[in-house]
């Protein structure tokens, strides 16, 4: 009940909390693994460029980074699918003006961007996989 | 967190009653209500009339002041752009001055950004979303007359300084040392009076953003938001990461030119490539912030056309939210030939590809939605179509230019000239011509001629693609950017002739766009009510005009109510829903949670005023004055602007309710409390949102050091003092101490402990005034020259911003004080204890890793 307001707010994002999270989840993954991925490449290129061991070493390391963060990605996109529950009553659309369309609608995106995370993480590990040299 | 306080006097629940029944919602209200509850309505809302109009703050008066200024920006630098391709018609033309040219692509550039694609985001978003929200108006009218004030001051500044031929020159992104090394005042008018406009950016996005949160219809959850919303949300989120990278970016930039703080010179240990790194950051992502409101626009008007409701909800709300991500990931494919290693390159590389999904995707479902609809070819649609055709043609060279190697090769060419302005034109100037025809019966009651329409259309449509896509070729065929002539016997001739011929075409286009659009209607009758058959909330405008925003606040259970709602807009007229009534003239509307839009307090919006148009202008001069190196003038007028800002919160915001008006009656035998504290109130919100943006500032000056550590040898230089540990270490411990001391005062103030959290807000500006003495001291004293070398100029730069920041803390640790002793402040009315809170939680942040930074890495390192 709206009236009953007193921390209205807190309670339903306590409620809800989980699944607004995890709308940021994979895409937050992305953004770290990126982050990462170019610092560490920036820092070791220009403090190490020449060596060739360090390089190798940067490329191990990045590929571990990189199957953390789809592990990590995975694992949300599971949750989410949880969230979704799709196979329960094959509900796509999420237009109905119910608690459980709202919590199947955060679940159902969450899982398409853990998609699109996925992809990008491929992506941008890939020139670790192909490149041997800073240069 | 508890509220329970906030809520003293509050209805036992059983009065109470939500959602409402839909017996409830067929009663019928006797006539006499309703033109009760419209006559207080009408005169609570009214427009100032004569010179006091300038004051008005509501959305649909600033939204159009705003979205005519930005679109009278838009023809200047269009102009600007005509001129351009007057001087490149022929070879070896001497129409214009290489100077003069220089000046008027930096100027065309930057005021088709800052001056026009984000403001008139901005501005059709504020004249929009109340209506989709069914919101009386913005929950911060004031903020965002402010930020138009500031726009149009700042604007003109920037813009008229190409009519006293001091304009910036050095191209729209500035870089160093071309720009640090220019004559005259154009780089310090282009960073000071951008900087001025992203502030008022920065203030847009928060309401926008507060606004889709917290300001919503009951009923409407968030998996039945407008797309719009979703849009705006993502967009405003975008800005507050984006733009404050180019605001840290600038203030190092202008320490640089005013006080000769080597940041970029590479002779004292600084580094171009710095400026590059933070432009970027911003500038990528304000690619997509232009992008996604207008493909926002064509979210609306798609399934309008196609009279059905949107196929792949879910599916467009990943790709915003997607496209939000991804979107940051890209900076550096600007940089591709500035000899980063190429590992660097290929991530930048692979992440501007897979931006391409995202992308894709939403243009699918309109596709989609377009296939299994019956579309009609309305004059909107045949915008959207035409965009859709452009943007992929620009997406397409997006994909190619993504690729490093062939970056090199069309690199700074016309090639890339073309492929900009294909992205812009199809993904925003047409979706936003789109939605001028068919938002204009909402803003205007009035409609926009069909066949002159198409004529536009065409002009534009055929005029844009004769000037631009022969600049893939003259780019191909070697002619850099930004030259201001060339020889004949390069070849470029003809297709540079044939770019000029197209460039008057399209500009034929607007001129009877702009005669259409602003001619006088004195006669045409009124448009329809709802004359798309829409099914979104906007359309339940009034025509006649009302400024009430919506006349009762209906409660939502559709994503498009119009269609599947029945009744709704009779019930809405008849004042069946909320807020139907004004008992005490005072504007206001409802605030819901965020998540399923509950109806959690009514809130009381503030009215016309002076003080935010004077608020500007002094904010106006603390920015311009600097420009001249008139130092003086603008310490006094920033104090004045703070002065002013003061007067404002003090007088119009938080009020508490007179004893008996604690709750209010919003109708459908629903009370809510007027006031509300933390996270339950809106400011609250907008004070997390403003300093999330300023985080990211701080953190983007944070950035530059290890920058510079990454990239140079010497930093910091071997033998060099460092900041003084001493007195830092105690500075960090008083600033953290007041921090303690407020967060104290509030948790005490609310348990009634009136006096001892007095004695708290007296000891806490006290300890931050002794820390922020302190943390200065221990980079002054330290014996570090700031003009001698970057080391000790990014140290000063960080602890300036740091004491600003303490500084401002502050203030606002006296004004809770006040507020406790004038009665402002009350362990049941507390909300600017909990904002000064909030704000001090960022501040102990930026403290803590201030003092790591520029004491304990130094040393590390």
């Amino acid at each position: 009940m709206a009236g009953t307001g007193k921390n209205e707010e807190t309670k339903t994002l306590a409620e809800e909390a989980d699944s607004l999270w995890l709308i940021t989840f994979a895409g937050s993954i992305w953004a770290v693994h990126f982050l990462v991925c170019y610092c560490a490449t920036a820092v070791i290129c220009a403090k190490l460029g020449g060596d060739a061991a360090a390089i190798l070493m940067l490329r191990l390391a990045l590929g571990g980074v990189t199957l953390v963060a789809l592990v990590g990605i995975a694992f949300v996109g599971w949750r989410s699918w949880l969230q979704w529950d799709f196979l329960d009553d094959w509900d796509y659309v999420h237009n109905l003006a119910r608690k459980e369309d709202r919590h199947e609608f955060l679940g159902h995106a969450s899982f398409l961007l853990s998609i699109i995370s996925f992809i990008g993480v491929i992506y941008v590990s890939l020139p670790v996989l192909f490149l041997e040299t800073c240069q | 967190m508890t509220m329970a306080s906030t809520l003293t006097g509050s209805a036992p629940d059983s009065e109470n009653v939500y959602p409402p029944t839909e017996e409830m919602l067929a009663r019928p209200v006797d006539s006499e209500t309703t033109q009760r509850g419209a006559e207080e309505l009408r005169e609570t809302w009214k427009t100032p009339k004569g010179f006091r109009y300038l004051t008005a703050v509501n959305n649909s008066e600033v939204g159009k002041w705003y979205a005519l200024s930005a679109f009278f920006f838009m023809m200047c630098a269009g102009v600007l752009g005509l001129l351009i391709r007057v001087q490149l018609a022929v070879p070896g033309n001497d129409f214009l001055s290489a100077d003069r040219f220089n000046q008027f692509f930096t100027m065309h550039g930057s005021a088709m950004m800052f001056l026009f694609a984000v403001p008139m985001f901005e501005a059709i978003s504020i004249l929009l979303l109340p209506g989709l929200l069914g919101a009386r108006d913005m929950p911060f009218p004031r903020l965002s007359a402010y930020g138009f004030w500031c726009f149009i001051i700042g604007g003109v500044f920037v813009m008229g300084s190409i009519l006293f031929g001091v304009a910036p020159n050095s191209g729209w992104f500035m870089y160093p040392p071309l720009a640090t090394e220019a004559d005259g005042i154009g780089s310090d008018i282009w960073l000071l009076g951008l900087s001025f406009i992203e502030v008022a950016s920065i203030a847009a996005a928060v309401e926008l953003i507060v606004g889709v949160l917290k300001c919503r219809p009951p009923g409407m959850r968030i998996n039945l938001m407008p797309l719009y919303g979703w849009y705006v949300l993502v967009v405003g989120g975008m800005i507050l990461f984006a733009f404050p990278p180019l605001i840290a970016g600038d203030f190092l930039f202008e320490l640089q030119r005013s006080f000769d703080w080597p940041f970029f010179d590479p002779e004292r240990g600084g580094d171009p490539m710095l400026w590059q790194h933070l432009f970027w950051i911003f500038g990528h992502p304000e690619v997509y912030i232009i992008f996604l409101p207008s493909i926002a626009i064509a979210a609306m008007v798609v399934p309008t056309a196609a009279q059905r409701p949107i196929v792949g909800y879910s599916w467009i709300v990943l790709s915003a939210v997607g496209t939000g991500f991804l979107s940051f990931g890209l900076w550096v494919h600007h940089m591709f030939t500035t000899g980063l290693p190429s590992m660097s390159l290929g991530f930048f590389s692979a992440a501007s590809e897979a931006v391409v999904i995202p992308t894709g995707i939403q243009l699918f479902a309109f596709v989609a939605t377009l296939m299994v609809g019956r579309v009609k070819m309305n004059l909107p649609m045949l915008f959207i179509a035409g965009a859709l055709a452009i943007f992929t043609a620009g997406g397409l060279t997006g994909v190619m230019v993504a690729l490093a190697p062939f970056d090199w090769q069309a690199h700074d060419t016309y090639f890339i000239v073309a492929h900009l302005h294909y992205t812009l034109f199809g993904g925003m100037v047409f979706p936003l011509m789109a939605g001028v025809y068919y938002f204009y019966p909402f803003f205007t009651k009035k409609t926009l001629a069909d066949r002159t329409g198409r004529i536009v259309f065409w002009l534009m449509f055929v005029g844009f693609n004769v000037t631009f896509m022969p600049m893939h070729f003259t780019g191909l065929m070697g002619m850099p950017r930004r030259v201001y002539t060339y020889p004949s016997v390069m070849g470029w001739d003809l297709l540079n002739l044939i770019s000029t011929i197209g460039a008057f075409i399209v500009a034929s286009g607007f001129v009877l766009f702009a005669i259409d659009l602003l001619r006088p209607r004195g006669k045409q009758p009124l448009a329809a009510r709802n004359p798309w058959k829409a099914g979104t909330l906007e359309w339940s405008h009034n025509v006649p005009e009302e400024n009430w925003g919506s006349r009762s606040v209906p409660y939502i259970t559709s994503r498009y109510p119009l269609w599947e709602q029945e009744n709704i807009v009779e019930r809405m007229d008849a004042g069946r829903y909320y807020l139907a009534d004004a008992p005490g003239h005072r504007r206001e509307t409802l605030v819901t949670t965020v998540l399923d839009a509950r109806p959690i307090q009514c809130l009381r919006v503030t009215g016309p005023a002076w003080i935010t148009i004077l608020a500007a202008a002094f904010t106006g001069g603390a920015f311009i004055f600097p420009t001249f190196h008139w130092y003086p003038p603008a310490i006094l007028c920033g104090g004045a602007a703070i002065a002013c800002v003061i007067y404002w919160l003090w007088t119009a915001t938080s009020q508490i309710p007179e004893k008996e008006k604690e709750m209010r009656d919003v109708g459908l035998s629903l009370k809510l409390p007027v006031y509300a504290s933390g996270p339950d109130s809106v400011g609250w919100w907008g004070v997390w949102i403003t300093m999330l943006g300023d985080a990211t500032a701080f953190a983007s000056l944070v950035f530059g050091y290890f920058f510079y550590w990454t990239a140079r040898p010497d930093f910091p230089p071997a033998g060099i003092e460092h900041a003084l540990a001493g007195p830092l270490t105690l500075g960090v411990a008083a600033l953290v101490a007041s921090w303690a001391a407020i967060y104290g005062a509030r948790v005490l103030n609310r348990q009634g402990k009136v006096a001892t959290a007095r004695s708290l807000l007296v000891a806490a500006p006290l300890l931050a005034v002794v820390g922020s003495v302190l943390f200065y001291v221990s980079v002054a004293g330290s014996g570090l020259e700031p003009t001698s070398h970057v080391y000790p100029a990014i140290i000063w730069a960080v602890m300036i911003w740091t004491i600003v920041h303490t500084g401002g803390g502050v203030i606002m640790q006296c004004y809770c004080l006040a507020g406790t002793l004038f009665g402002k402040v009350t362990p049941e009315h507390d909300s600017d204890l909990w904002n000064v809170t909030l704000y001090w939680h960022f501040v102990c942040l930026t403290v803590v890793v201030a003092g790591l930074t520029i004491g304990l890495m130094p040393r590390v390192m």
